[in-house]
């Protein structure tokens, strides 16, 4: 898969050592790694359209193609589509993507970690493809599928991933939890059955402080139908206590 | 608590989890009876993988007002002007508070900024355009004057010695980086509060509170349902506690203050920097006779806390004279980080052992066998199952290698004193047939919910899933800070007690109902029997309480329990590295980490607590050093980028290997002593394979390109003198 000219969320690179909210790739942490500001002034040039996508001209809420405006200071409604469902609300522009879930919509399950695309805390999932939510203006969101971690379990049931996480104690203070499991999703959407390689490379980009690593990778391979490496036995002379 | 945090079944298996063990629990050492819960999982489990699990940096309330410290760019400098009333003019900013003017260290406060909104901080504080004087700093130990003294009695041990090995070890300092940063949100409503902290100490942060939020103890909870970890950084509320705590009782109105990444990594505590200089005496088999060892530490704007733990008392090592002495500089001042000053000390001392091994030319494995002092010999099994485990006998002599990529081996070892603290424990058990321990301590992530209430299912006898937990309150019965391992030690035998209280006066009522003595009933598989008959089925039992519920307390004052034990948690590592010669790359392959951990509460969480130790002791041995520019006294690298934590590219195979001393029933906590050896095996392991040791952490690619070079030198200088 290689990006489109006017695909706005670059894809997953597996394989490669860029990696998605890593300092490696900045360029895939939000659309063409639009800063804020550059962001601003491209929204107010003309070709703004071509370059936001097609899609995202249509649904933006306010009108570009009568020329360049000004947004903000005062708070711009946008409509967004998260987790399946089209929620509206007034914002800041210069508002991320994370923020706008956090503290416009009250979805606090991705978390503000690092705050510059480096952790993948707030990773959520853009067209299907992992995005870190600090590094992308929520009005660039405007038009795009957005699924975050409160949109992965169907009612009861949770994601086969979620599952593996709990069964795997996948997780110690849960913190990275969110996006890991994001990042998990984004890689076996993209790689069904990914290798340990493949799999150390799609979570590159999530730290975990606690250090659940070998229990999220169990988990991977887990939710992906594969079997799940056991450690080697511990000497036959030992299975009855310490008192050797 | 949400119900779903009380059924973490899993949607695809049926009723009890199927099959989820990482390793077929037969393959582990095992002591029939002694694991209590082989493979629950988190109580809270679905609440934290939905997102559901609301942590402090989640709440918020109508008209909350933001705040953020005003601080200190340089390592020491003057505030000579700023500009309050441009700062006062952006949107949403509520008010400026400059307190002082002068900045000890990189991210020293000198007030704070209120905001309306999160945009309107950042807006504020740069148009607050805040400007300061640069003042001469100091930004470390300087190795120059740290002068290792010389005593008789360290240089009689001297005189017998084949050799003597002088050496210099040092390590950075590093930053706790919890994931969730350090604050509250503090919801107060006029004449009552609650406070929503990130923190590992519920009653210290309402202790500490009470004096800024002018209110009584029974009208302001501290809550912490959820923590993004603490590793020893979150017992106290720190400046953006107080900063939060003034101003919700002057506003009278919800608070939210959390630290960003660059005041975590700035100013909420970090494990200090050490410098280690030993002076030692060793015989021809590499015995220690004794000698000189001096610790220096850096504590930043502090006066102590810097000690490093060497020697270990692991080891025999003759007659040791010791010396220590903190360091002050323009930095952030420590705190406790899990096993303070063991990781920084068991860096030196193993590290050094190899370097004698090698130099005496004795196996360094075969060394520590000889001067290990472990009463128990439990750590003497460890090493000997170790050895076979990880393949020691393929160990190349240290020094042999000259490939490009070569592998080495390392070894290191750990105890823990089992530590308690005072506990309380209520059990409420209702009509229903549910029962709700309650207990105020909290849960960062160790797994001190799940442990209580499979310890209360277990002693009552019904199934867990009757069981829920109320913790992280200070509403709740007093618990102890998490700090130290001793949450569990000190919680179980509290919760034996309740739950037993609560069996005598349900025993009673049953007497009451049927006849006989209370004393002659018991709780057994979801029933109550006497002797062997049962007589009632516990819901059949709880729905004849007399009230709605009936509460079980149980106190512990340190007093005889089967499930507390003096001694030591005992641990080896194993470590097996690879190292790029070329690259200077430092490959962790694998990691075999014994802990003996007294009686297994539930296995998953203590597992998870080792290998966790485990990696944060590699992270700390090969990436983590928080750099202060030497002129500026600015931190570097504030951030989750250029500081490095091990990620999941760099995760070698860990092999946690729980060990059940038959003698052992007391409970142990996990949280310090998996740390404590991993970065000394990992430093040993590369001079096994590189040859020359890298004594200062992190274990950095040119550090270890410049110890190949050495090593490279000195074998050419070998090679022509021979």
């Amino acid at each position: 898969m290689t990006p489109s000219q006017h695909d706005p969320v670059p894809p997953r690179t597996h394989g490669s050592d860029a990696v998605p909210g890593t300092p490696a790739d900045r360029s895939a942490v939000g659309p063409r790694g639009v800063s804020r500001r550059s962001f601003i002034s491209t929204l107010g040039a003309s070709g703004a359209a071509a370059a936001l996508g097609g899609q995202a001209e249509a649904r933006l809420a306010a009108p570009i193609e009568d020329g360049p405006v000004v947004l903000g200071p005062e708070p711009v409604e946008v409509a967004l589509t998260i987790n399946g469902r089209a929620v509206k609300t007034k914002l800041d522009p210069a508002t991320t993507l994370l923020d706008a879930l956090r503290l416009n919509l009250q979805m606090t399950g991705s978390k503000e970690v690092c705050d510059r695309g480096s952790c993948g805390g707030c990773s959520v999932l853009v067209d299907g493809r992992l995005v870190a939510s600090c590094m992308m203006l929520a009005l660039d969101a405007v038009g795009h599928d957005i699924t975050t971690i409160e949109g992965l379990a169907q009612g009861d049931t949770l994601d086969p991933i979620q599952e593996a996480f709990v069964r795997y104690d996948a997780f110690q203070c849960g913190f990275c939890t969110p996006g890991m499991i994001m990042a998990c999703k984004a890689l076996l959407n993209e790689t069904p059955k990914p290798t340990m390689e493949q799999i150390r490379k799609g979570l590159s980009g999530n730290i975990c402080r606690c250090g659940a690593y070998t229990n999220v990778f169990s988990a991977v391979l887990e939710a992906s139908d594969q079997a799940v490496p056991v450690d080697q036995p511990v000497p036959a002379d030992h299975t009855d206590g310490g008192g050797a | 608590m949400t119900p779903q945090d009380a059924h973490p079944i899993s949607s695809r298996g049926s009723g009890a989890e199927q099959i989820p063990t990482r390793m077929p629990t037969a393959n582990r050492p095992q002591n029939a009876g002694k694991t209590v819960n082989g493979d629950t999982s988190r109580l809270e489990s679905v609440a934290k993988v939905t997102g559901a699990a609301k942590y402090g940096r989640d709440m918020q309330a109508p008209g909350m007002v933001w705040v953020r410290g005003i601080r200190c760019p340089w390592g020491n400098a003057r505030l000579i002007g700023h500009d309050a009333d441009a700062a006062k003019a952006v949107p949403g900013v509520v008010d400026v508070v400059v307190t002082g003017d002068t900045g000890e260290y990189n991210g020293d406060a000198v007030g704070y900024l209120l905001a309306e909104n999160k945009l309107a901080l950042s807006r504020g504080l740069r148009a607050l355009r805040a400007r300061w004087e640069r003042l001469p700093c100091r930004t470390g130990i300087d190795a120059r004057e740290a002068v290792l003294s010389v005593s008789d009695k360290a240089e009689n041990a001297l005189l017998f010695a084949d050799h003597v090995l002088e050496a210099e070890y040092s390590t950075p300092v590093q930053t706790h980086s919890a994931l969730e940063t350090h604050g509250m949100m503090i919801d107060h409503q006029g004449d009552a509060a609650v406070v929503y902290a990130s923190t590992q100490g519920t009653f210290a942060v309402a202790d500490e509170i009470a004096s800024f939020l002018s209110l009584p103890r029974n009208k302001f909870e501290v809550r912490c349902e959820h923590v993004g970890g603490g590793f020893g950084a979150k017992f106290q509320i720190g400046k953006e506690g107080a900063f939060a705590g003034n101003v919700a009782s002057s506003l009278k109105r919800p608070v939210y203050s959390f630290c960003d990444r660059k005041e975590e990594h700035l100013d909420t505590g970090n494990r200090p920097s050490a410098l280690v200089k030993v002076r030692v005496g060793f015989s021809k088999d590499g015995t220690v006779l004794g000698g000189q060892i001096g610790v220096w530490g850096g504590v930043g704007v502090a006066t102590r806390g810097g000690d490093a733990a060497i020697p270990s008392g692991r080891y025999e090592f003759g007659v040791i004279e010791r010396s220590m002495t903190n360091v002050s500089f323009n930095g952030g001042a420590p705190r406790a980080m899990r096993a303070p000053g063991h990781p920084q000390g068991a860096f030196a001392e193993e590290l050094m052992l190899d370097e004698i091994a090698t130099i005496a030319g004795v196996d360094p494995l075969e060394l520590r066998i000889r001067l290990d002092k472990d009463e128990t010999k439990a750590r003497q099994a460890m090493y000997r199952l170790g050895a076979e485990m990880i393949g020691w006998k393929d160990r190349q002599p240290t020094g042999s290698q000259s490939g490009v990529v070569r592998r080495g081996f390392g070894v290191g070892s750990t105890s823990w004193r089992a530590l308690r603290g005072p506990c309380d424990i209520e059990i409420a058990v209702h009509r229903d047939g549910s029962a709700e321990l309650r207990t105020g301590t909290q849960d960062i992530g160790t797994g001190q919910r799940t442990a209580c209430a499979v310890l209360a299912a277990e002693r009552l006898s019904i199934p867990l899933e009757l069981v829920s937990v109320a913790i992280g309150s200070s509403r709740l019965p007093n618990g102890p800070a998490s700090g130290g391992s001793v949450t569990s030690p000190s919680s179980a035998p509290a919760v034996l007690a309740a739950a037993a209280d609560a069996e005598r006066q349900l025993m009673e009522i049953v007497a009451q109902q049927i006849g006989g003595a209370g004393t002659d009933y018991r709780l057994r598989n979801g029933k109550i029997v006497r002797g062997e008959e049962a007589v009632m089925g516990w819901n059949e039992l709880c729905r004849r309480l007399p009230s709605e519920s009936l509460v079980g307390r149980g106190t512990w004052d340190g007093r005889g329990s089967p499930y507390f034990q003096k001694g030591n948690s005992n641990g080896v590592q194993f470590v097996e590295v690879e190292v790029d010669s070329e690259t200077g790359v430092v490959q962790v392959k694998r990691v075999i980490a014994f802990q003996a951990c007294g009686r297994i509460i539930c296995r998953k969480t203590a597992e998870s607590q080792i290998i966790g130790g485990v990696i944060q002791g590699i992270s700390y041995a090969l990436f983590e050093d928080k750099l202060l520019d030497r002129q500026t006294g600015a931190m570097v690298n504030p951030n989750l980028e250029w500081y490095r934590i091990l990620g999941a590219n760099d995760m070698p195979t860990i092999e946690p290997v729980l060990w059940m001393d038959a003698e052992q029933t007391g409970v142990r906590g996990l949280g310090e002593p998996p740390v404590v050896p991993t970065a000394g095996a990992v430093a040993a392991a590369v001079f096994n394979a590189v040859g020359t040791p890298v004594r200062s952490l992190p274990i950095r690619p040119d550090r270890v390109l410049a110890a190949v070079e050495a090593a490279a030198v000195a074998g050419v200088a070998k090679g022509g003198a021979s």
